[in-house]
C-alpha cells in the first residue's frame, strides 16, 4: 500500500496538504500528556453520582434521602422535584412542550437507568455508598419497548401529556412516485432493521463546573462535542448566555457525536451554583455511559418498495422509516431527516417518497450518531440495490455500474433538490474490484462453497454527505428557520513572527490542530510543525457550529485558509508600503515578499511581522497595528431555502466510498468471520492522509461492530441488557481484519483546496457491504438476512432452526 | 462504579490466609488474580468485609509433577500455564483449553484456582476440571479436604466451598491407558477471549483400531454447570469411532442439557450449538 496515499492529488504543487506529517496530537496522547476532564484538579471538587431507576415506567411515588444526607461527606441529595423547579426542561429539537425533559426524573420513570436521584458528595466513594441509602417508592407501570406496537392508539404512553408516542411524522415526495412506479417492468418490497447502537468512546461522558460567585461565571469543562452547548446550559439554568464559560481545551476521548451531556451539564451547574460555587462533577461510569447517557443511536425500521426496469435500473423508491427515539426524543428525530440529502444514494434515481416516522419508547435517549442517520439509509438504500439484483439473477456490481451516477453528470441534481459536487463512482467501484483481485476472491468463494462452506463477498457503494448544513431540521419544524451553517478560525502572527491559530471548539480525536495547522503552513508557506492551534473558550469564542456533519475538513479548513489570505493580503499591503511597489508586482514565496523585476528588493517574514507589531511609521496610513484575521465561513452552497416542493440543498460535498469484504460462515455455528476487507475511498484532496486512513480503517471497523456484534439489547419487559462490554458486544483486534485502503481524488469544486468529509465513509458503508457479504454467503441456501446486527444466533436460526409450516 | 469499603489483608502464609477466613466469618473473600472479583466489588455484585489477598503467598503458586497427575497451585498464573511444557505434554486438553481464556494480558493476572473457586458455567478451566474429574484441594484453619471436580459446582457461581475454606491446589489426573491419547477443544464465543456461549472438551484414547478405550466429554455454556456427558461416554466407549457411532451416540445428547438463555443465545441455540461442537470435539480428539 505504500504510495497509495501520499498526495492522492494529481499534479499538485502542495508542500503539507496530502503529504505524510505527523498528527500533532498524537504526541501528547501517546505520551501521556493528553488533558481530559478527569485530569481538571480543582481543590474541594464534590462528585456526584446519581440513582438509576429500576423500572422502565413508573411513578415515583416518595423519595426519602434522609440516611443519604446523614452519611459523613454528603454534601445534598437532588431530586427531579427541585431540579424541576429551579431549571427550565431541556431542548428537544422539535417543539414538544408536553415532552417535559430533565436531567433528573421528574414524577415518573421514562427507562431503566433513568436518573431518579443524584448524590453530591466529597469522594465518589462516599457518593455511591449515599445511593444505596435512598428508599424510593415507585408504583411500576407496564413499559412501552417495540416502537411498533408503541404507534398503536392504545400503547402505553411515554409522555402522556403528549397524546401519543409519535414524535413526528413525515411526508415528503420528491419526484413522480405514482408515475415512475406505474412504468416501470418489476417491483420489489423489503423490511430491514438497523438495531440500536452508537459509538461507544473509550472515554465516557464527564463535566466539571464551577460557579465563580466573582464574576458570576459558570466555568464548565466537559468531555463535549456538539453546537449550541452553552446556549443550551444558559437556557435551561436561567443564566445570560455570557455567564456560561466553555472551557474548551479540553481533549475529548472520543465522541463521533454521542458526546452531548447537557443533561449531566444542568445538573452539575444547578448544584454548583446552589452551593455556593463548589466545584462539581459528574464523571459517567460505563454503566451509566450505556444505560443512561442518553447516547444510542438510531433504532430503524424501514419498509421500502422499488421500482426497477428489466435490466435492474432503479427509477423510484418508497421508504417507510420508523425509528425508534427513546424516552427523550432531543435531536434524535433528526437523524430521520439529516439523510434526506443522500436518500438515492450515488445512484441516477428519480423519484423518491420519503415517510419518516420518530416513535418514544422506554428506552435511553439518542443522540446523533456518525453520519446522523446516513448508515441506516445506506444500509437500507444498498439492501435494495443487492434485493434488485437477486430478484433479476443479475450481477450486485453490475447493477451498480447501471444505476451509479455517472461521472460526467455532476454537478448532479437529486430529486430532493441538493446538488452532488463531484465524484467518479465508477472508476472508484473499479479500484476496489482491483484492490481485491475480485475474480480471485470469486474463485476463493467458490472453492469454499465446493468444500461445504459457506462464504461471500459484499459490495457497498455509498455516500458520505459533509460540510454540514442542517436545512432538514427546518423541513421538520418551520420554526427552526437556520440557514446558517458557519465556522470560524483566527489567525495571529506574534511580533517574532510565531503563528497561532484559533478554533472555536472542542477536537475529539478529528487532528484539528493538524488540518489548521497543515492549512495554515501551506497557505503561508511556513513549516506547520511551528505553528500552533488553541481551543477559544466559548465567551472568547468564535462563531462556530462544533465538529459535526463530517464538516471540519470542509469548514474549519476553509475557515484557515480564508484567515491566511487575509494575512498575505495584510503582508501584502505592508511590503508595497515599504517597498515602494505595486501589489501586483510583489511575489510571496516562504514569508518573504519581494520585487519581482528586482528580487534583492524584499522584505523577510521576520521584517514584516516586526513592521506589523512595533513600526507604526512603516504601517500603511489607516492599517491597524498587529496582524491577526478572523475568517467566518458559511458553508458552500448555505443560505437557501427549500422551495414550495421541500427541495433544497442540504449537505454542499459528497465523499464516496466502495467497500469488498469476504466473509466465511460457520454453517453450524453461525459466527461470521470476516476474512479479508477492501476499501476504495474518495474525499476529494486529503490534507492528512494518516488522519484519513485512520478515520477509514476505525469506522469500517465501527461499521463491522454495527453488522455484526453491537446491540443495546432491552428485554420485553424494559429491563435494559447490556450495561457491560461483556454484553454490548464491541468487536476486538481479533475480529476486524487488516483493512486494505485505496484512495481516489475527485476535488470538490467548492472547498478551499478540493477536500471533502472523511471522518463518517468507513462506518457509512461497512454494515451494508458486511450484510451484503452475509447474504451472498447465504444466497445458495435460498436463504436472506435484513436485520442488525446478524448475531451468530440469528444466522444459525436462519440455518438450522425450526422452521415454520 | 466503586466498591464499598472493606478491609483488606495481604497474606503471607497459607496458614495466614485460613485464619483471616475463619476469622472473618461468612464475610471474608479470597483475592487471587482479581480479573473477575475486582470487577465484582466495582460493580458492587460482592461486598465482603474483608479481601484476603493471597498473591504474595508463594508456597501457593507452582505446578508439581505427581506419580499419576500434576497439581497446579491456586495462584498460579493462566499464562504460566499455558507456558508450562509439563502442562503442554501431561495435561494436553488443560493446554488447549488456556489460549482461549480471556486475552494475554487478563492471563498474566488470572489463576487457575481463582477460575476453579469462581466456578462461572462458561469459563474454560473449570470444564477442563470437570472433565478431567479433577481433584480439588480446600483448606480451612483446622482441616483440609479434597473434592472431585464432578461435585463441587452446584450451580451458576455455586460451588461446595465453605466461606472458611481456601483452595489451595488442583490436582489433573494423568490417564494412564494404553494408545494414543487425543483431545478436543471446540468453543464459540462472540470475540476472541469472551466467556464461551457454548465449549466443549474432548479426551480419547484410541487403540491401534481405532476403538475408543476411555473417553471423557464435557460442556460448558449449556447448564448452570460443566456438564459430563455421560451417556455419550459410555456409548463411544469400546466402539470403533466413525461418523455412524458418533452420530449415534449423540442421539438426544441436547435432551440433557439445561441451558440458560440471553441476547446471545436462545437455549436452542445453545442446545443445537453443543451438539455440533461435540462432534466437533470429538473429531478433533480422534484425529
Amino acid at each position: 500500500m505504500s504510495g497509495a496515499h501520499d498526495n492522492p492529488v494529481a499534479g499538485s504543487n502542495y508542500h503539507y496538504i496530502a503529504r505524510k506529517r505527523r498528527v500533532v496530537e498524537d504526541k501528547r496522547f501517546v505520551t501521556g500528556n493528553g488533558n481530559f476532564v478527569q485530569d481538571q484538579d480543582l481543590p474541594g471538587t464534590l462528585h456526584v453520582a446519581v440513582l438509576p431507576s429500576p423500572h422502565p415506567r413508573a411513578r415515583i411515588v416518595l423519595i426519602n434521602a434522609e440516611a443519604a444526607l446523614a452519611l459523613a461527606g454528603v454534601a445534598a441529595v437532588i431530586t427531579g422535584d427541585e431540579i424541576a423547579e429551579h431549571t427550565l426542561p431541556l431542548y428537544h429539537g422539535l417543539p414538544l412542550p408536553e415532552c417535559r425533559w430533565f436531567p433528573l426524573a421528574h414524577e415518573m420513570t421514562r427507562y431503566a437507568g433513568e436518573w431518579v436521584a443524584a448524590v453530591v458528595a466529597e469522594d465518589i466513594y462516599i457518593a455511591e455508598d449515599a445511593l444505596d441509602l435512598i428508599e424510593v417508592e415507585y408504583e411500576a407501570t407496564p413499559a412501552i419497548v417495540d416502537p411498533e406496537e408503541a404507534m398503536k392508539p392504545d400503547a402505553p404512553l411515554v409522555h402522556p401529556g403528549h397524546g401519543s408516542n409519535i414524535i413526528y411524522d413525515g411526508d415528503f415526495e420528491w419526484g413522480p412516485v405514482a408515475e415512475d412506479f406505474e412504468a416501470a417492468d418489476h417491483t420489489l418490497s423489503f423490511r430491514a432493521r438497523w438495531g440500536r447502537s452508537s459509538t461507544v468512546p473509550i472515554e465516557t461522558f464527564g463535566v466539571l463546573a464551577k460557579w465563580d460567585k466573582g464574576t458570576e461565571t459558570l466555568n464548565v469543562w466537559a468531555s463535549i462535542q456538539m453546537p449550541n452547548y452553552p446556549e443550551q446550559i444558559a437556557a435551561a439554568l436561567r443564566m445570560p448566555l455570557n455567564g456560561v464559560k466553555v472551557n474548551q481545551d479540553i481533549d475529548v476521548g472520543g465522541s463521533y457525536g454521542v458526546k452531548r451531556g447537557i443533561k449531566h451539564t444542568v445538573l452539575v451547574g444547578y448544584i454548583s451554583r446552589k452551593l455556593g460555587g463548589a466545584p462539581v462533577s459528574l464523571i459517567e461510569d460505563r454503566l451509566v455511559n450505556l444505560a443512561s447517557g442518553d447516547a444510542h443511536g438510531p433504532d430503524r425500521i424501514f419498509y421500502t418498495d422499488v421500482a426497477f426496469d428489466q435490466g435492474g435500473v432503479i427509477k423510484s423508491l418508497k421508504i417507510r422509516a420508523i425509528d425508534d427515539c427513546g424516552a427523550y426524543p432531543g435531536r434524535g428525530p433528526f437523524q430521520l431527516g439529516k439523510p434526506i440529502a443522500a436518500i438515492v444514494g450515488p445512484y441516477r434515481i428519480n423519484s423518491v417518497h420519503y415517510r419518516p416516522c420518530s416513535v418514544a419508547t422506554n428506552k435511553t435517549g439518542q443522540v446523533p450518531v456518525r453520519g446522523m442517520g446516513q448508515g441506516p439509509t445506506n444500509y437500507m438504500i444498498e439492501t435494495a440495490v443487492d434485493e434488485v439484483a437477486r430478484h433479476l439473477k443479475l450481477d450486485r456490481f453490475e447493477v451498480r455500474r447501471r444505476n451509479l451516477i455517472r461521472s460526467d453528470e455532476f454537478p448532479y441534481l437529486n430529486p430532493t433538490g441538493t446538488k452532488y459536487d463531484s465524484g467518479d463512482y465508477e472508476t472508484v467501484l473499479g479500484k476496489v474490484t482491483e484492490l481485491a483481485n475480485y475474480d480471485d476472491l470469486v474463485k476463493r468463494r467458490d472453492e469454499l462453497r465446493v468444500e461445504g462452506k459457506l462464504a461471500g463477498i459484499g459490495i457497498a457503494t455509498c455516500l458520505e454527505p459533509s460540510g454540514g448544513n442542517n436545512l432538514f431540521e427546518f423541513l421538520f419544524n418551520p420554526k427552526a428557520e437556520i440557514s446558517t451553517y458557519m465556522e470560524g478560525c483566527q489567525v495571529r502572527i506574534d511580533s517574532v513572527g510565531n503563528i497561532v491559530g484559533t478554533m472555536g471548539t472542542t477536537t475529539s480525536g478529528q487532528g484539528h490542530e493538524t488540518l489548521v495547522s497543515t492549512i495554515l503552513g501551506e497557505e503561508l508557506q511556513r513549516d506547520p510543525d511551528d505553528i500552533r492551534v488553541i481551543h477559544a473558550d466559548s465567551l472568547a469564542g468564535l462563531p462556530t457550529r462544533s465538529p459535526i456533519a463530517s464538516r471540519m475538513a470542509v469548514m474549519l479548513g476553509g475557515a484557515a485558509a480564508g484567515a491566511a489570505q487575509k494575512i498575505k493580503d495584510q503582508l501584502f499591503q505592508i511590503a508595497a508600503h515599504n517597498l515602494n511597489r505595486p501589489i501586483d508586482g510583489l511575489e510571496y514565496s516562504e514569508g518573504t515578499i519581494f520585487d519581482r523585476s528586482d528580487p534583492a528588493r524584499k522584505l523577510s517574514w521576520d521584517e514584516l511581522c516586526n513592521i506589523a507589531h512595533r513600526q507604526f511609521h512603516k504601517l500603511p496610513e489607516g492599517m491597524e497595528p498587529g496582524l491577526q484575521a478572523l475568517h467566518v465561513m458559511q458553508v458552500p452552497l448555505g443560505g437557501q431555502m427549500p422551495d414550495e416542493k421541500n427541495r433544497v440543498q442540504l449537505y454542499p460535498c459528497f465523499s464516496f466510498q466502495a467497500h469488498i469484504p469476504f466473509v466465511e460462515i460457520d454453517p453450524g455455528t453461525g459466527k461470521v468471520t470476516v476474512l479479508d476487507y477492501f476499501i476504495a475511498h474518495d474525499c476529494g484532496t486529503v490534507i492528512n492522509p494518516d488522519i484519513v486512513r485512520g478515520m477509514i480503517i476505525g469506522g469500517v471497523a465501527q461499521g463491522i461492530g454495527a453488522a455484526l456484534y453491537e446491540k443495546f439489547d432491552y428485554g420485553p419487559d424494559g429491563q435494559f441488557l447490556s450495561g457491560t462490554f461483556v454484553d454490548y458486544v464491541m468487536p476486538s483486534v481479533f475480529e476486524i481484519p487488516y483493512v486494505k485502503d485505496v484512495e481516489h481524488c475527485t476535488p470538490s469544486p467548492l472547498t478551499s483546496h478540493g477536500q471533502k468529509g472523511s471522518g463518517e465513509g468507513g462506518y457509512l458503508g461497512a454494515p451494508a457491504a458486511i450484510a451484503s457479504a452475509v447474504n451472498d454467503a447465504l444466497e445458495p441456501r435460498g436463504l436472506s438476512i435484513h436485520e442488525l446486527p446478524m448475531r451468530m444466533n440469528d444466522i444459525e436460526e436462519l440455518l438450522n432452526g425450526e422452521k415454520p409450516e | 462504579m466503586k466498591a464499598p469499603a472493606f478491609d483488606y489483608h495481604a497474606a503471607e502464609t497459607v496458614e495466614d490466609a485460613v485464619g483471616q477466613l475463619a476469622e472473618a466469618g461468612d464475610d471474608g473473600l479470597i483475592l487471587a488474580g482479581g480479573q473477575t472479583l475486582v470487577p465484582m466489588l466495582a460493580m458492587r455484585l460482592a461486598r465482603p468485609s474483608v479481601l484476603i489477598d493471597i498473591n504474595a503467598v508463594s508456597e501457593l503458586a507452582g505446578i508439581e509433577q505427581l506419580d499419576d497427575g500434576i497439581r497446579i497451585k491456586t495462584c498460579t498464573r493462566q499464562n504460566v500455564a499455558l507456558n508450562s511444557q509439563l502442562i503442554g505434554e501431561s495435561i494436553p486438553l488443560l493446554a488447549k483449553a488456556l489460549p482461549f481464556i480471556g486475552h494475554h494480558q487478563t492471563r498474566n493476572r488470572g489463576t487457575i484456582g481463582g477460575s476453579i473457586a469462581h466456578g462461572d458455567p462458561a469459563a474454560e478451566i473449570p470444564l477442563i476440571a470437570v472433565a478431567l474429574d479433577a481433584s480439588i484441594k480446600l483448606q480451612t484453619k483446622n482441616d483440609t479436604r479434597n473434592l472431585s471436580a464432578k461435585d463441587f459446582y452446584e450451580g451458576p457461581m455455586m460451588t461446595l466451598r465453605k466461606d472458611d475454606e481456601c483452595l489451595t491446589d488442583v490436582t489433573f489426573p494423568i490417564w494412564q491407558e494404553e494408545g494414543k491419547l487425543g483431545v478436543g477443544f471446540q468453543e464459540v464465543s462472540q470475540r476472541h477471549g469472551d466467556f464461551a456461549i457454548v465449549s466443549v472438551a474432548a479426551q480419547m484414547v484410541l487403540d491401534g483400531n481405532n476403538v475408543c478405550q476411555r473417553v471423557a466429554i464435557a460442556v460448558g455454556g449449556a447448564a448452570g454447570i460443566p456438564v459430563r456427558l455421560e451417556k455419550v461416554e459410555a456409548n463411544l466407549t469400546g466402539s470403533v469411532i466413525n461418523q455412524e457411532t458418533i452420530g449415534d451416540a449423540l442421539t438426544n445428547m441436547a435432551d440433557f442439557l439445561d441451558p440458560v438463555e440471553d441476547q446471545h443465545g436462545s437455549a436452542a441455540y445453545r442446545r443445537r450449538v453443543a451438539r455440533v461442537m461435540t462432534e466437533r470435539a470429538i473429531w478433533e480428539a480422534a484425529a
